[in-house]
C-alpha cells in the first residue's frame, strides 16, 4: 500500500497541468458544498436567534385562553402577573384601531415594561418623557401604515369594561428587526400606560420567560418551550436544505466527471506502464488499487488545495455575512439582511468523506477494467 | 332596522336622573321624563329605511321592527332581495339571526358584536344596551342653546358605572317638543367619537318624532348612515310569539 | 475537407467516442445545473407569485392603495368583459380572478342551532374550471390532508386544524356568515369536502378555500374579483415581457375619470420583490459562473487530452510531409467538430432534461415531514434562453482551447520526438 501511494502520487505530481485542473474542479466542490451548508445553518441559527431574541426568549407562558393566531380570543386572555417572578416579562395585548388620514386600521397593542432585558425591543423609547403616549412600531408597518418617527396618530380602544377611549400616540421610534411577527400590525408601548388605558393594572396576556427562568405550575398560564416555538423554522430550514443539496450534487458530479475523464485516459495511454507492473510481478488487483488511489489521490490534493484558498473565504465570508435581499416575509419566518454562515465541525468532515469517498468509486470504475488486461498487448500498447 | 327604535331609546329612560346643573328653571330629570312621555311607548312597531354610503354605491335596507319594553326587539327585512326574508331577534343580552337563504338561525355573541351592522357606522353591540341612560350616567344641563332653529337644552351625561360604551354622552333637547336634535358621544379622553343628528321632526299620534337620524363615525371618512322612519306606530298588539327563538324560522 | 474529419472521428472512436461521450455529459451537467439553479433560487419569487402576486395583478386604483386591508367594497366588476380584452390582447397570459374575504363559519348541530364557530379568513381561486390550473399552481393537491379539492359549487376546504377546532366532519354542513362587497349580511351553506395544510401558523388556524364562483355569490360580487392575477407562459416570470405588459394596459387607463379604473402591477412591483428578484438573479449568476468555469476546466482537460493522445500521429504525419500549420489546423477543426457535436448533443439532452424539470420537478415531498402549500415540495427547474447557448461555452470554447494549448507541441517538437512520443 506504501508503494502504491508513493507510486501513485508521483504519477499524479508527474501529470502536472492535468492533475492541477481536476484538483482545481474538485477544491470547489468542497468549498462549494460547505459554503452552502454553513449557509443554510447560519440561516437557521441566526433565524433561531432573532426569534429568540425578539419573540420567544426562553419559552414564553401564554394565558390559557391565549391563542396568537385568533385575534378573537385576546378580549379575554389576560390574568394578574404572577407574584415574585421578576425573571418574566409581562406582555398585555389588547386590541385597538388607529385613524391614519381617516382611514381605519385595525392593529393590536401590545404592553410591555420600559426596563425590560429579555427582549431586544427597544423599549427605553417607551419612557419618552415629553409625550403622553410614546410607542415603538417596526420597519414593516411602519411602511404599511405610512408613519414616521415623530409623527402622531389617533388611537381608538375599549377599556376592559368595553368603554371607548381615544387619544393621540407618538412614534418615538421604528426598530428593526428580522421577525416579522412583532412587527406587522402591532404598537408596542409601556405596560403601566396599557394597564392604566385599559384598567387592566398588573394583567398580562403572555409572560417571557429568560435565560433563568424555571417553568411555572400554573393552570392559569400555559408553558410553550423554546424548542417548540421554533420547529416551525427548523421544517422550513430543512426544505431549504434539500434543494440546495440537489445543486452542489450537480457540482460534484462534474468534478467526478473530470476525474473519471482522466482515468479513462490515463488507463488509455499508460498501457504499457500497465503491462510493464504486471509484467514485474504486480498482481492485477494491486494495479487496479495503484489506479484507483491515483483517482482518490486528487481529492486529497483537492481537500489541500481547498482549505488554502477556502479557509480564508470561509473566514472573510463569515465576518462579512451575506447579502440577502428583503425577501418578502410570507411565511413569517425570520430572514436577516445578512446571513452569517456556520460551517460546523461533522459539515466539514461529513463533506470530506463524501469527496473522497465518491473520488475513490469513480477512480475504481474505469480502473477495474486493468484486470481483465492481457499483460502482452498492454506491453505492445494494443489495446483499445 | 330596529337601529332606530334603539337609538330613540338611547334617549329616552330617563326616569330617575339626578339633577346637577341648576342652570335652567326645568330639572335636567324633568327634560328626560318629558322625552321618555313624547317618545316612549310599551310596544312600538317601526318602518324604516337605513341608507348606507358606500365608498361607491349607497344602498337602502328597509325594514319592520316590533318592540316591546327594552328588552324585545325583532326585526324583519324587507328588502332588497338579498335582505328580503332575514330576521334578527334580541332577547335582552342575546342576538339571533335567521336567513331564510340558509335556513340557518345563527347567534352572535362576544366579539362579534362589535361587528358593524349591515356595513353602517353602527355595531350590534350600539343595538344591544339593555341599561337605562338613567341607571348609567348622571345628567346635567349645561345650558339653552339655539340649534337648527330650535331652542334646546344642552344636557350632559357623565357615566357612573365603569362598564359603558362612552364615557360622556352631550344631548340637545327642543325646549318646546322634548326631541332629541342631536348626541355627541365621547370617549374618557374627551375625543368625539360619534355624532347623531335627529331631524324632521313630526308629529305622529300626537307625539313628536324625529323621522330622519344621520349616525357618523366621527373618526372616519365618509357621510355616516342615515336612517328614516316610514311609520312609526305606538302601543299597538303585539303577538308573543314574535318575540320567540323558536318561530323565527316561520 | 470537413467531411474527410468526420469520417475520420466516425470511424476511429477513441479519437471520437470518449470525448463526444464526455463533453455532451459535461454539456448537459452545465445546462441542467444552470437551469434548475435558474428555478431553484427563485422559489421564494415564485411562491409569491403563485400565493398572492400572480406575473401580472390587475386591481382598481383605491383598491392597490388599500390591499392591506383586502377592500372588497373597491373590487374590480365588469370582470368578464376586462378578461376578454386581456386575452384578446395579450393571448399568452393565463388571467385568474382571486377573492380574499373574511367571515364566520358556523356549525349547526342536528336542530341547526349553532353548534361551534369561528373567524375565518377565506382565499377563492378558480377550482372548478381545471384550465386555470389553480389546484396545482397552489399545490393544494399535495397538501390536502382528506378528501379532495372542490369539483362543485357550494364546496369548501378547510385547514385541517380549523377543521378540527369547529369539530367537523368531510361531507358536513358549515354556514358562512359574513358581509357582502357592499356590506351586506349574507350566509352561505357550504359542504366541507376536505382538509388542507398550508405551512402558515396563521393561514392553519382559520383559512378555507372555495371556488371563486362561490365567493362572488357569497359577497354579492357579480362578475367582480378584488384582483385578478395573470401568469405568463409556462408560469415562468419574465419581467421584461410583464412590464411592457403592465405598460401597454396602463397606458389605456391613464386619461380614465373612472376612479375605479383597473390598474396593473407587475410581480417586481409587489411585496418589496424587485430586490429580491434582483438578488437572486445575481446569484443565480454567480453560480452559473462557478459552474461554467469548473465546467471549462474539466473540458479544456479534454481537448487537452485529446490533443497529447495524438502525437504519435502527428508525427508519422509530419514525417509524411504535412506541414505543421496544416496539421495544427486540421486539430483545431477536428476539436470544433467534436466541441459542437458535443455541445449540441448535451445541449438538446439538458434542455430536454431542464424542460422535464420544469414540469415534473423534483418531488421533494417524501423528503418532508409535511406537504404544505407555502414550501414547495416540487423543486422546478427553469428553461430560460441563455440555456441554448451556455452548453457551448465549456462544451466548444474550453474544448477547443485546450487543443490548443495541447497542439502547441507540434510546433515546439521535432517530427523525430513527436513520431516516438509514445513509444516507450
Amino acid at each position: 500500500m506504501k508503494l502504491a501511494l508513493k507510486l501513485a502520487f508521483k504519477n499524479i505530481y508527474g501529470a502536472g497541468l492535468r492533475t492541477i485542473l481536476n484538483v482545481i474542479v474538485l477544491s470547489f466542490s468542497f468549498v462549494i458544498i460547505i459554503f452552502l451548508n454553513g449557509v443554510m445553518d447560519g440561516w437557521n441559527a441566526q433565524a433561531k436567534k432573532d426569534t429568540i431574541e425578539w419573540e420567544y426568549g426562553y419559552g414564553q407562558l401564554r394565558h390559557k385562553d391565549y391563542d396568537p393566531y385568533d385575534p378573537y380570543t385576546i378580549l379575554d386572555s389576560h390574568a394578574p402577573i404572577p407574584e415574585n417572578r421578576p425573571d418574566l416579562t409581562p406582555i398585555l395585548i389588547h386590541q385597538a384601531s388607529i385613524y391614519p388620514e381617516g382611514r381605519m386600521m385595525n392593529i393590536v397593542l401590545k404592553g410591555i415594561p420600559a426596563d425590560q432585558q429579555t427582549l431586544l425591543l427597544p423599549t427605553s423609547h417607551l419612557n419618552a418623557q415629553e409625550k403622553q403616549y410614546p410607542v415603538i412600531i417596526g420597519k414593516r408597518f411602519a411602511a404599511s401604515s405610512k408613519l414616521n418617527v415623530g409623527d402622531e396618530v389617533l388611537l381608538r380602544w375599549r377599556d376592559v369594561n368595553g368603554t371607548y377611549d381615544a387619544n393621540t400616540i407618538y412614534i418615538s421610534a421604528i426598530f428593526d428587526s428580522n421577525v416579522p411577527t412583532i412587527d406587522d400590525g402591532q404598537i408596542w408601548m409601556n405596560i403601566n400606560n396599557l394597564w392604566q388605558m385599559t384598567d387592566q393594572v398588573n394583567e398580562a396576556t403572555l409572560l417571557v420567560l429568560n435565560e433563568t427562568s424555571t417553568p411555572l405550575e400554573s393552570t392559569l398560564w400555559n408553558f410553550t418551550s423554546q424548542k417548540e416555538l421554533l420547529s416551525t423554522i427548523e421544517e422550513i430550514i430543512a426544505t431549504k436544505k434539500i434543494s440546495s443539496s440537489i445543486m452542489y450534487i450537480l457540482l460534484l458530479a462534474i468534478a467526478l466527471l473530470a476525474i473519471f475523464d482522466t482515468q479513462v485516459l490515463s488507463i488509455f495511454r499508460r498501457q504499457k506502464e500497465i503491462g510493464t507492473y504486471v509484467a514485474l510481478g504486480m498482481t492485477r488487483r494491486k494495479v487496479v488499487g495503484l489506479f484507483t488511489v491515483e483517482g482518490s489521490m486528487y481529492s486529497i490534493l483537492a481537500l489541500f488545495l481547498a482549505s488554502l484558498y477556502g479557509t480564508p473565504f470561509f473566514i472573510f465570508i463569515k465576518k462579512i455575512g451575506i447579502p440577502v435581499a428583503e425577501a418578502d416575509q410570507e411565511v413569517g419566518l425570520a430572514i436577516a439582511e445578512r446571513i452569517f454562515p456556520i460551517y460546523g465541525f461533522s459539515l466539514v468532515i461529513g463533506t470530506v468523506i463524501v469527496v473522497v469517498l465518491a473520488s475513490t468509486i469513480v477512480s475504481f470504475l474505469p480502473a477495474r477494467k486493468i484486470a481483465k488486461i492481457n499483460p502482452v498487448s498492454a506491453l505492445k500498447g494494443k489495446i483499445q | 332596522m330596529n337601529s332606530i327604535s334603539r337609538i330613540v331609546l338611547l334617549f329616552i329612560f330617563g326616569s330617575s336622573l339626578t339633577l346637577q346643573g341648576q342652570s335652567t328653571s326645568i330639572t335636567a330629570d324633568e327634560i328626560l321624563k318629558k322625552v321618555d312621555a313624547n317618545m316612549i311607548a310599551d310596544t312600538q312597531i317601526v318602518s324604516s329605511e337605513m341608507i348606507v354610503y358606500g365608498k361607491r354605491k349607497s344602498r337602502t335596507i328597509k325594514s319592520k321592527g316590533y318592540s316591546r319594553g327594552s328588552d324585545k326587539h325583532f326585526t324583519e327585512y324587507l328588502s332588497p332581495e338579498r335582505e328580503k326574508g332575514t330576521k334578527m331577534l334580541k332577547l335582552e343580552d342575546r342576538l339571533w339571526i335567521y336567513s331564510p337563504a340558509t335556513d340557518r338561525i345563527i347567534q352572535l355573541s362576544g366579539h362579534l358584536l362589535r361587528q358593524s351592522v349591515m356595513g353602517s357606522d353602527l355595531s350590534y353591540e350600539d343595538m344591544m344596551e339593555e341599561r337605562k341612560l338613567t341607571d348609567i350616567y348622571t345628567a346635567s344641563t349645561l345650558s339653552i342653546e339655539e340649534l337648527d332653529n330650535r331652542q334646546t337644552y344642552k344636557m350632559e351625561l357623565l357615566a357612573k358605572v365603569e362598564d359603558v360604551s362612552y364615557y360622556k354622552r352631550i344631548l340637545w333637547i327642543d325646549t318646546a317638543r322634548f326631541v332629541p336634535l342631536k348626541e355627541e358621544l365621547y370617549a374618557k379622553s374627551g375625543k368625539l367619537l360619534k355624532k347623531t343628528s335627529l331631524s324632521e321632526v313630526k308629529q305622529i299620534q300626537g307625539r313628536w318624532y324625529p323621522t330622519k337620524i344621520n349616525y357618523k363615525d366621527m373618526l372616519k371618512d365618509g357621510q355616516g348612515t342615515d336612517f328614516i322612519v316610514n311609520e312609526i306606530i305606538f302601543n299597538p298588539a303585539i303577538a308573543d310569539r314574535l318575540f320567540l327563538k323558536s318561530t323565527l324560522k316561520n | 475537407m470537413i467531411s474527410f474529419l468526420i469520417k475520420g472521428i466516425l470511424r476511429d472512436r477513441s479519437k471520437s467516442l470518449i470525448p463526444i461521450v464526455i463533453i455532451s455529459i459535461g454539456v448537459t451537467l452545465t445546462v441542467l445545473t444552470t437551469g434548475y439553479v435558474t428555478g431553484a433560487l427563485s422559489d421564494i419569487v415564485d411562491q409569491n407569485a403563485k400565493l398572492d402576486t400572480g406575473h401580472l395583478k390587475v386591481m382598481t386604483k383605491p383598491y392597490a392603495e388599500n390591499k392591506d386591508q383586502i377592500p372588497n367594497d373597491l373590487a374590480l366588476l365588469g370582470l368578464e368583459e376586462l378578461i376578454t380584452s386581456l386575452q384578446t390582447q395579450f393571448p399568452d397570459v393565463l388571467w385568474t380572478p382571486r377573492i380574499r374575504f373574511g367571515g364566520i363559519l358556523d356549525v349547526p348541530d342536528q336542530n341547526g342551532n349553532t353548534k361551534s364557530q369561528g373567524p375565518g379568513m377565506g382565499l377563492a381561486v378558480n377550482l372548478l374550471n381545471p384550465n386555470s390550473g389553480e389546484g396545482t399552481r397552489l399545490n393544494l393537491d399535495k397538501a390536502l390532508v382528506r378528501g379532495r379539492i372542490p369539483q362543485n359549487p357550494g364546496e369548501v376546504v378547510l385547514s385541517e386544524f380549523f377543521a378540527q377546532k369547529l369539530e367537523v366532519d368531510l361531507g358536513k354542513e358549515l354556514t358562512f356568515f359574513g358581509s357582502s362587497m357592499e356590506g351586506s349580511m349574507v350566509f352561505y351553506k357550504f359542504i366541507l369536502i376536505g382538509t388542507v395544510k398550508f405551512g402558515i401558523p396563521a393561514m392553519d388556524k382559520s383559512a378555507f378555500v372555495i371556488d371563486v364562483t362561490d365567493a362572488q355569490r357569497v359577497l354579492d360580487m357579480q362578475d367582480g374579483s378584488g384582483e385578478l392575477l395573470g401568469y405568463l407562459p409556462f408560469e415562468i416570470y419574465d419581467d421584461a415581457k410583464a412590464s411592457e405588459i403592465a405598460t401597454t394596459f396602463n397606458a389605456q387607463y391613464d386619461k380614465s375619470d373612472d376612479e375605479y379604473a383597473p390598474v396593473m402591477l407587475t410581480l417586481k412591483q409587489q411585496n418589496n420583490l424587485g430586490s429580491t428578484l434582483d438578488y437572486s438573479q445575481t446569484v443565480v449568476s454567480l453560480f452559473i459562473f462557478i459552474f461554467v468555469f469548473a465546467m471549462s476546466i474539466v473540458l479544456w482537460n479534454t481537448g487537452l487530452i485529446g490533443g497529447l493522445r495524438r502525437y504519435k500521429e502527428f508525427g508519422i504525419r509530419l514525417a509524411l510531409g504535412e506541414s505543421k500549420r496544416k496539421v495544427y489546423r486540421l486539430l483545431l477543426a477536428e476539436a470544433s467538430i467534436i466541441g459542437i457535436i458535443g455541445s449540441l448533443i448535451g445541449t438538446s439532452i439538458g434542455l430536454a432534461g431542464t424542460y422535464y424539470l420544469q414540469i415534473v420537478g423534483i418531488d421533494i415531498s417524501k423528503y418532508i415531514e409535511n406537504s404544505t402549500i407555502i414550501m414547495p415540495s416540487v423543486i422546478r427547474a427553469r428553461v430560460t434562453s441563455n440555456l441554448f447557448f451556455i452548453g457551448f461555452i465549456p462544451g466548444l470554447l474550453s474544448m477547443l482551447f485546450g487543443t490548443m494549448l495541447s497542439g502547441r507541441g507540434i510546433f515546439k517538437r521535432d517530427t523525430a520526438r513527436l513520431f516516438n512520443e509514445l513509444e516507450v
